[in-house]
């Protein structure tokens, strides 16, 4: 799975407001909560600031005594609705080339290398912009670390209806991909 | 097909219980379809995970390099205005503080008085011709000229009355007086 590529310390157990366990929760969330953000079509700047809100929200969740069972899932959750209502065009998602951003990708490979890399990149950008809106969710937060049952929280579905969208997901992908 | 292949993914996410698990890690070992399923599934997860990355890293730097020309156009524009319009050097007036006596004194100002529109005002008692001597004085090369009523010059009887003169002073850069010339 390659969620396991980041490591997030689960279970949370008894988080206080203001203790040094969420600044340690941030360290290891934001990357992976700005990534979903900017994979879901915000910009680098609304992602940031979608993330300083939903640990703002946290605090004061905390503060209150909220729920301390799957945190990870309640931020990504926070930061999904956030992203949101804030989301202008839903069309941006996935839509921009990503021509240009390419070249990092393969620094020490040969040009037949690149191209057959980028190739590969240009047939996935345009089958994920296939998929349904749920089905590139669902890989998304499971890109990000989390599990089934997280993910069925942030999208308010089902574990099992979350394991059958990722397969579905994972298959379209591979059929139109041939990787 | 297998049976079995439809748990393919979720056992790849470790989202099967441990029997399920045990099972499916048996029948992987034995079956080569399933195996190459799951190097594929393994593939495309993988390649994703790429993907985002690059979604991330590709916004970062647009952001950046979006703002570089507009940055560099708005630094060249500024020191071409800097280097068309230098800002021109503008001497202080010199401010020179009338002494105590000085300030008792009502000097007219020869200059603002011309400027100022007359206003014709009838008065029963004749003005006296005191101050018009000193509107008509013209400095010459002092710096400053002042008024002083002889009165507050002179011990009283020493001088007619209403006669004034008027006292010439150099004074120096430093604000100390130089030289002091009396002149009806």
């Amino acid at each position: 799975m390659s969620g396991d590529s980041v490591p997030l310390a689960l279970p949370l157990l008894r988080l206080a407001a203001g203790s040094s366990e969420v600044t340690t929760l941030y360290r290891e969330l934001r990357k992976p909560l700005l990534r979903y953000l900017v994979c879901l079509g915000l910009s680098r700047d609304e992602a940031q600031d979608v993330v300083q809100d939903a640990f703002l929200s946290l605090q004061r969740h905390l503060a209150s005594d909220g729920r301390q069972e799957n945190i990870r899932g309640w931020l990504f959750r926070v930061a999904h609705n956030q992203a949101r209502n804030r989301q202008t065009s839903y069309h941006r998602r996935f839509h921009e080339s990503l021509d240009g951003e390419m070249d990092f990708l393969a620094h020490d490979e040969t040009p037949e290398q690149k191209l057959l890399e980028k190739e590969k990149f240009r047939r996935l950008a345009a089958a994920i912009r296939l998929l349904a809106e749920s089905e590139r969710e669902c890989l998304l937060l499971r890109a990000g670390g989390l599990r089934y049952r997280e993910i069925g929280e942030v999208l308010g579905m089902a574990v099992s209806t979350v394991g059958d969208t990722v397969e579905r997901a994972i298959k379209k992908l591979a059929e139109k991909c041939n990787v | 097909m297998c049976d079995l292949q439809a748990k393919l993914i979720a056992w790849l996410d470790r989202e099967l219980s441990s029997d399920e698990a045990a099972d499916l890690d048996r029948h992987v070992k034995g079956c080569q379809e399933c195996r190459g399923r799951l190097e594929t599934y393994k593939k495309v997860s993988e390649t994703f995970d790429v993907y985002c990355d690059a979604v991330m890293a590709g916004k970062t730097r647009r952001r950046v390099s979006r703002w570089v020309p507009v940055l560099a156009t708005a630094v060249v524009a500024g020191v071409v205005m800097f280097l068309s319009f230098p800002p021109r050097h503008v001497e202080p007036p010199l401010v020179l503080f009338p002494t105590l006596a000085a300030t008792s004194v009502k000097v007219p100002l020869p200059h603002a008085a011309e400027a100022a529109p007359r206003k014709r005002i009838r008065r029963r008692h004749a003005v006296p011709p005191i101050q018009e001597q000193a509107v008509k004085w013209q400095p010459t090369e002092t710096a400053v000229q002042i008024a002083i009523p002889a009165d507050a010059m002179f011990p009283p009887g020493a001088m007619p009355t209403g006669m004034n003169f008027i006292a010439e002073l150099s004074i120096a850069p430093d604000g100390s007086v130089q030289q002091v010339r009396l002149r009806q």
